[in-house]
């Protein structure tokens, strides 16, 4: 057994005893899904070593047959999973360690650290396996994590339906993501991600797959059109928000995505169809971000956009570039996450109208937010400036223009946005009694660990610049995308901060356009009107024919058998003289019978 | 004995058991019973049995219907003759054994034993003899019935303290 | 000569009333009157016959077999028997009951 294989088995074993035994650890619980964690992280870091060493795969043994072909127990090694596994293992110690002190007097605090457990080694499973039935088991593994965490205070209605529609929506996804998988077993007869490069089979069969396949990822990374799950999440734990619905799970999408991008590169138009989507969902939940009033849901809708982005980047054709902001993301986007968590945790409010100088009373937290704004806003030299710069230059360079300007337009409204949520936030004056005070040293210290990644992973470059071979930067493009940044920046600060009269009267005179954007363009309402009631219609008609005519036949059988027990139950009176009445009158028949009268 | 002594005691059994079934005080029925098994010892003596005869009256009336005086005696107020002694179920009760003795009467009536043999009666010596050597064993088992009978009817009627 | 025939319709007609008290009597005690009656019908039957047809030859010379009167006794010993044991169950019955209408104990438990 390799190394690799414990990878997953450490947070498994914490889930394991966390579920059964954590109430009576207490603390101890948390404690103990942080070691773990570290222990996945130290063996990823020897997974690393032994890669540079020249490891590869490993298969732990046959796990069945299929039409005579083996299906391994096997993990994949190589950079896109060992960048995976480090994030995960990295970001999600350092999201335990902040949960510690936000969930410190949850009544189901070990019930808690079981599921991120639990979700851990999904997740760290998920980017080990090698091949697609390996994959989705933990695949299903993550989402399942995603719906107890989401409605982890499920006595609140709105988290337990939050719950669910994350849960059926990525379902819709998922079922795609299964369909495909199986088409391209039946035409190429293969699951695994290490025979991709040779794929053969008719040209439309497997485009199709290739779309399937992707269908999953749109609905585990929230894209359009099924992002709607995403934002409803934020009712869960911030911290999980952080961790499954910013940095890991919901990258799962784009790294799919990215480890079938063989299947994908030869077949354009579902590479097509990758960026086409990945610039719908960027542009559009960029602007829902820019009028949205609760923090959580303006950085949920900004994951959208940036996973947008990345699939963007992708489908352009930059498998570097769209992994490499997948890393950079994950960093500052938990960041933001864990700094908003801090906040709410300080002021118990979520709606940013009613924060505001929240800056001298959080030092700490706001710098952090800070740094974590100004790397998702792409400024340099923070690491979000240099990866969207890739992908921007990726789109460019492979001519496509009009996803050029989508990702330019998406990288203002970013940086404008962002912009608009610190200044309305940590600046101004308060616009609400707020009884604010900084976190505890639990919380504060992963986000000053995360900064210190947000602010520098961008020089790293991308992990995998050398399998690729990714352009040369373009100081020209740097320059672009720079100006754009500082743009959106300044825009906000002439609205937000100076509260100018021009700009300030241009948005009053766009007020149908704000309508649409504050309804997320009307997207829920129309699947409300189109696919659920009709659902719930078809629903309550089964239900009804269930209960009426199934439930009515067993109860008609039942009801007949009873009326005729009823009838045949007055034969049994209990009083002896009846029986032998009938038995006098039996005797005297058999009787006449052999007399032959 | 004369022939036509049967017939009145005939009679006597037909009456008194039809009286014995019928009446409502059950103290009386039980004479009535006493009656009718002195009658069928009367008819035992006119069909040469006169050991049986005897042992019908000493067993029957001596043993049984006093048993039945005394529990009739014991469960106190049974006599009341206001209480209906009858069930609901008599008139399909009468129905059925007014059949069942229609069936029979025309049967017999219809079906005359032709040549009756008689042979000579059975004296009490060879009844005894017979008793003791071809029906010694089922002899042997009624006299364990009667020690069992007897054991448990004192076992069930104690009164439990 | 009285012919057989009117021994079987005589004990015909015992058999017959004991099983009208016996479908009829709501007294417990009835019931065992009526009992005694049909055994003694039984009774009759098997002396009447053993008088009537019971030698070995045909003939009537040699003396009857009296197997007809020996299972009479048994019988009484047993009708003895079965109402000692029935008379204490109903007293008993009675005494738990305190009723002795069969309608009163049908149940086997209370």
């Amino acid at each position: 057994m390799h190394i690799a294989h414990y990878i997953p088995l450490f947070p498994f074993l914490a889930f394991v005893i966390n579920i059964f035994v954590g109430r009576r650890l207490k603390i101890g619980s948390a404690y103990l899904a942080v070691g773990t964690c570290v222990l996945s992280f130290l063996c990823s870091l020897k997974v690393w070593q032994g890669f540079l060493q020249g490891e590869r795969s490993y298969s732990l043994g046959t796990w069945l047959l299929i039409q005579g072909k083996p299906l391994d127990f096997g993990i994949i090694v190589d950079p896109l999973t060992i960048m995976m596994l480090l994030i995960v293992s990295f970001i999600g110690t350092f999201i335990l360690i902040y949960s510690i002190g936000y969930m410190h007097d949850d009544p189901r605090f070990s019930r808690y650290f079981a599921y991120i457990s639990l979700f851990m080694a999904s997740m760290l499973g998920l980017v080990l396996a090698d091949n697609f039935i390996l994959l989705l088991i933990f695949w299903e593994g993550v989402g399942l994590c995603s719906y107890f965490l989401i409605a982890f205070w499920h006595e609140r209605p709105a988290a337990a339906k939050a719950g669910i529609k994350a849960f059926v929506t990525t379902r819709i996804g998922d079922t795609g993501f299964l369909v495909g998988m199986l088409l391209l077993f039946f035409t190429t007869g293969t699951f695994h991600f290490s025979d991709f490069q040779f794929l053969r089979g008719p040209e439309p069969v497997l485009t199709l797959a290739a779309i399937l396949i992707f269908a999953g990822a749109i609905g585990k990374s929230a894209q359009f059109p099924l992002h709607v799950w995403l934002p409803d999440a934020m009712e869960g734990p911030t911290p999980i928000s952080a961790l499954i619905h910013a940095a890991t799970m919901v990258a799962a999408g784009v790294y799919l995505v990215a480890r079938c991008f063989p299947l994908f590169a030869a077949h354009p138009a579902a590479l097509q169809t990758v960026a086409v989507i990945g610039g719908i969902s960027a542009l559009m939940a960029a602007t829902i971000a820019v009028v949205n009033n609760d923090i959580k849901r303006v950085l949920a809708y900004s994951t959208i956009s940036q996973l947008g982005l990345m699939m963007l980047g992708l489908g352009v054709g930059g498998l570097s570039a769209g992994t490499f902001h997948l890393m950079t993301h994950a960093f500052f986007k938990a960041l933001l996450f864990l700094c908003a968590g801090s906040i709410i945790h300080a002021v118990g409010i979520q709606d940013i109208r009613q924060m505001g100088g929240l800056f001298s009373k959080m030092k700490v937290t706001s710098v952090t937010f800070c740094i974590g704004a100004l790397a998702l806003a792409g400024v340099p030299p923070f690491a979000g400036f240099w990866s969207k710069d890739e992908i921007l230059l990726t789109a460019w360079n492979n001519h496509h223009p009009v996803l050029f300007a989508v990702a330019l337009l998406t990288s203002l409204l970013t940086s404008f946005y962002m912009a608009r949520l610190i200044f309305l936030v940590l600046f101004g004056k308060p616009r609400s009694e707020l009884h604010a005070h900084e976190s505890p040293a639990v919380m504060t210290i992963p986000l000053v660990v995360l900064s210190v990644f947000a602010a520098l992973a961008g020089f790293i470059g991308s992990p995998l610049k050398e399998a690729t071979g990714a352009y040369e930067g373009s100081q020209v493009m740097m320059l672009a995308s720079t100006m754009v940044s500082l743009t959106g920046l300044g825009l906000a600060y002439l609205i937000y901060i100076r509260q100018m009269a021009l700009p300030q009267s241009l948005l009053m005179s766009c007020q149908g356009l704000k309508q649409l954007l504050l309804n997320k363009y009307y997207i829920d309402e129309i699947y409300e009107v189109v696919l659920v009631k009709p659902i719930l219609r078809l629903c309550q008609g089964s239900f009804s024919f269930d209960m009426k005519i199934v439930d009515g036949l067993v109860n008609g059988v039942a009801n007949v058998t009873q009326f005729c027990s009823g009838v045949l139950r007055r034969t049994q009176t209990g009083l002896v003289q009846n029986y032998l009445l009938v038995q006098v009158f039996g005797v005297v028949l058999l009787i006449m019978w052999l007399l032959k009268i | 004995m004369s022939e036509m002594l049967f017939y009145p005691l005939a009679a006597s059994v037909c009456i008194f058991a039809g009286l014995a079934v019928t009446q409502k005080n059950v103290f009386h029925c039980a004479l009535y019973l006493a009656m009718v098994l002195l009658s069928i010892a009367g008819i035992y003596f006119y069909l040469d049995a006169p050991f049986l005869g005897v042992i019908q009256i000493l067993v029957y009336v001596g043993g049984i219907i006093t048993l039945f005086v005394f529990a009739i005696k014991l469960t106190a107020h049974i006599e009341d003759k206001v209480i209906r002694q009858t069930s609901q179920q008599w008139v399909p009760s009468l129905m059925i054994t007014g059949i069942l003795l229609c069936v029979l009467f025309r049967f017999f009536s219809q079906n005359p034993w032709a040549n009756p043999n008689l042979g000579k009666p059975t004296t009490l010596a060879q009844l005894g003899n017979f008793l003791m050597t071809n029906y010694a064993v089922p002899f042997e088992f009624i006299s364990l019935l009667l020690l069992a009978a007897m054991v448990g009817a004192i076992v069930i009627g104690k009164v439990k303290k | 000569m009285i012919p057989l025939e009117h021994f079987c319709l005589l004990s015909a007609f015992l058999f017959c009333a004991g099983i009208y008290g016996a479908l009829t009597r709501r007294n417990a005690i009835g019931i065992l009157i009526s009992i005694e009656l049909i055994l003694n019908a039984a009774n009759i039957n098997l002396v009447a016959f053993n008088k009537y047809l019971g030698t070995n030859d045909g003939l009537g010379q040699a003396p009857t077999v009296p197997s007809g009167q020996v299972f009479a006794l048994f019988v009484v010993a047993i009708a003895a028997a079965a109402s000692v044991v029935g008379l204490v169950l109903i007293i008993a019955i009675y005494r738990h009951a305190k009723s002795l209408f069969t309608e009163g104990f049908h149940l086997m438990k209370e």
